[in-house]
């Protein structure tokens, strides 16, 4: 039996005016990859913002247990410095911060990657030679008029660097080239291989699983979790689409 | 050469950083005044660089110019070849210890290149003045790299003067980092009098404490098809005392003109005083001129981001203040530059952060840490 890394019990969550997240119970193992899927609009994205803390929703009953330690009630910034990593469908540009100083600070704040400037130099350099993208990037300000590829490929190149124990990777694959979507899927594998973190994929779209061996596969309508079974279940829903399962939600009663 | 300033006699010059269009003098935004020591030097002195520098304006104004080139007591005159590409950077060094006040004067011929660097550093003994008068004439497709470095300390005032000829087709590039001073005043005004002239200004700065930042930002826009874009971004910490004015002037016949300026300011403390007038004066039809500015906190999408990377709101504005330095030590083109930029980010930073600064950028090569 493999460790869990997380346990999400019992939670329903939401905004002040709407509850979106009912009662959800998920267990993510130690050095697994889950897939979250769902149709768009099921909550799948705020179940990845839960699990990172987002001030912005407000958890109204169950909990979350990362790594044996109950974080429901801790800021996001604790539970990043904990070991979780919520790669954003759209990351945020930050005017006036270099990406370097911005690299460098979220490194030296976590002691097990304190290191001298040098080395971390070289590293970085490295996981942007492996992403394809230019070390030029490093001057410029974090995410400001960088593409939509770039900002995956900056996402990438942040799971790579702080190597978290958990890493959520909000629908990384929207609105990538298929160039950049394998140089992704590639950051994504080396994030496997190199550090044998747990992986929770949120997507609606197959083409980013296909270069990772998935353990489980889980699925969302409106807000409840409504399935759960193993890779195959990724092939069934390409195939067949999400109806199924909110016609199933719709039969038990379970609108939203 | 600098001359030390007669420390007892003072003059005081009640107009600085006048800017081209006034508003209310209630809002006590229409200049700043400075008591300066009284220049050594009896009487009205003439400019010592060639005339054509008398033609350039600077973003000081004229009181405060004519006390730096009397008190200067010396003046600089560096001229670059037609067509040549001038590698070592021109360095105007500003010492506080030393009390430097200096008059430069840069003739940049047609088609050549040169970076001028203005470096302002270090902690006078006593409460203290420096100055800088710099003006530079770019002549037809020259191309100008200006970098400002004010990086003083507690007890320091001083007096930055900057103004730009631009000729037909030349570039103007300008780098301005205000890192500290008690009382700094910073002028630069750009006159873009040929077709096609341009200038790019970016300012960083950061100002905490009781510093008091005052800046004038000027871009004259004679000629047609002249562009220019300035952008200027900053951090004002604990009780700190900015004013900014920023006036593009879009003069007759400057058919095709474009002017943009861009303002962000973070305030990170309660007792801040923050003052800006953006002004654009048009007197054209056909040209487009554009502001824009931003004041306030982090926001909170930023601000939920850098949490997720496990930044705090409080290690938030840590995170922009290093940038700001990390910044100026990526663009300091020399030693003088870069080694004031480090010493302040020492004081503001703290050591192990200002080595890091240093480290990451790979100014430590050969050493071992």
């Amino acid at each position: 039996m493999q460790d869990t890394l997380l346990t999400i019990d019992g939670l329903s969550a939401g905004t002040e005016d709407k509850p979106i997240l009912h009662d959800i119970h998920l267990e993510l193992g130690s050095g697994q990859t889950h897939v979250l899927m769902g149709p768009n609009g099921a909550g799948k994205s705020t179940l990845g913002h839960v699990i990172m803390g987002d001030p912005s929703y407000q958890v109204t009953s169950g909990s979350i247990t990362f790594d044996g330690a109950d974080i429901t009630d801790l800021t996001s910034d604790k539970r990043s410095l904990a070991g979780i990593f919520l790669s954003y469908q759209a990351p945020v540009e930050v005017p006036g911060v270099p990406l370097y100083s911005f690299l460098r600070t979220i490194c030296q704040m976590r002691p097990e990657l304190k290191t001298t400037a040098r080395k971390f130099r070289e590293r970085v350099g490295q996981i942007c030679e492996q992403l394809e993208l230019s070390d030029s990037f490093l001057m410029r300000e974090l995410n400001v008029g960088f593409s939509g590829g770039e900002k995956k490929k900056v996402e990438m190149l942040q799971l790579l660097l702080l190597q978290p124990k958990l890493a959520i990777l909000d629908e990384t694959d929207s609105g990538l080239d298929v160039d950049a979507l394998s140089i992704v899927s590639r950051g994504i594998e080396a994030y496997r291989a190199q550090c044998d973190g747990t992986l929770l994929v949120i997507t609606h779209n197959t083409r980013i699983l296909e270069r990772l061996d998935v353990d489980r596969t889980h699925v969302m309508v409106r807000g409840h979790l409504v399935a759960e079974g193993d890779a195959s279940l990724v092939g069934e829903i390409d195939a067949s689409g999400f109806s199924r399962f909110e016609d199933e939600l719709a039969a038990k009663g379970g609108v939203a | 050469m600098a001359e030390k300033l007669a420390a007892n006699a003072a003059t005081k010059l009640s107009h600085v950083n006048v800017p081209p269009a006034q508003t209310w003098n209630y809002l006590r935004i229409n200049d700043i005044a400075f008591e300066v020591p009284a220049p050594v030097t009896k009487g009205e002195v003439l400019s010592r660089l060639p005339r054509l520098f008398d033609a350039v304006e600077t973003g000081i104004g004229t009181e405060a110019a004519s006390w730096i080139v009397s008190a200067s007591g010396d003046s600089r005159y560096v001229e670059v070849k037609a067509g040549t590409h001038r590698a070592e950077p021109i360095v105007v060094d500003v010492d506080a210890a030393a009390g430097t006040v200096c008059d430069t004067g840069v003739l940049v011929r047609e088609g050549a290149e040169a970076t001028v660097v203005v470096a302002a550093h270090g902690t006078p003994a006593e409460a203290g003045t420096t100055a800088a008068l710099v003006r530079i004439v770019a002549e037809r497709r020259a191309h100008v790299t200006l970098v400002e470095v004010v990086a003083l300390g507690k007890g320091s005032q001083h007096l930055e003067g900057i103004g730009i000829d631009a000729a037909e087709g030349a570039m103007v590039d300008v780098r301005q980092y205000a890192l500290g001073g008690e009382k700094v005043a910073m002028g630069i005004c750009t006159n873009l009098a040929g077709r096609k002239a341009r200038l790019t200004q970016d300012m960083r700065y950061l100002a905490r404490g009781s510093e008091q930042l005052d800046v004038n930002h000027v871009v004259r826009q004679r000629g047609r098809l002249t562009k220019s874009e300035i952008v200027t971004s900053g951090i004002l910490a604990d009780a700190a005392h900015k004013t900014m004015r920023e006036t593009i002037d879009l003069i007759h016949g400057a058919k095709g003109a474009e002017g943009r300026e861009i303002e962000t300011v973070l305030v990170a403390g309660d007792d801040v005083v923050n003052k800006t007038l953006p002004t654009i004066l048009c007197d054209e039809d056909d040209v487009a001129g554009n502001h824009g500015a931003s004041i306030g906190s982090i926001s909170p999408e930023q601000l939920a981001y850098l949490a997720d990377r496990g930044v705090s709101t409080a290690d938030a504005e840590a995170l922009f203040a290093r940038a700001i330095f990390d910044d100026a030590v990526i663009h300091a083109p020399e030693a003088t530059s870069r080694n004031a930029a480090l010493s302040r980010a020492e004081l503001v930073l703290g050591t192990e952060i200002a080595r890091d600064v240093a480290e990451g950028l790979g100014l430590d090569e050969g050493e071992e840490h």
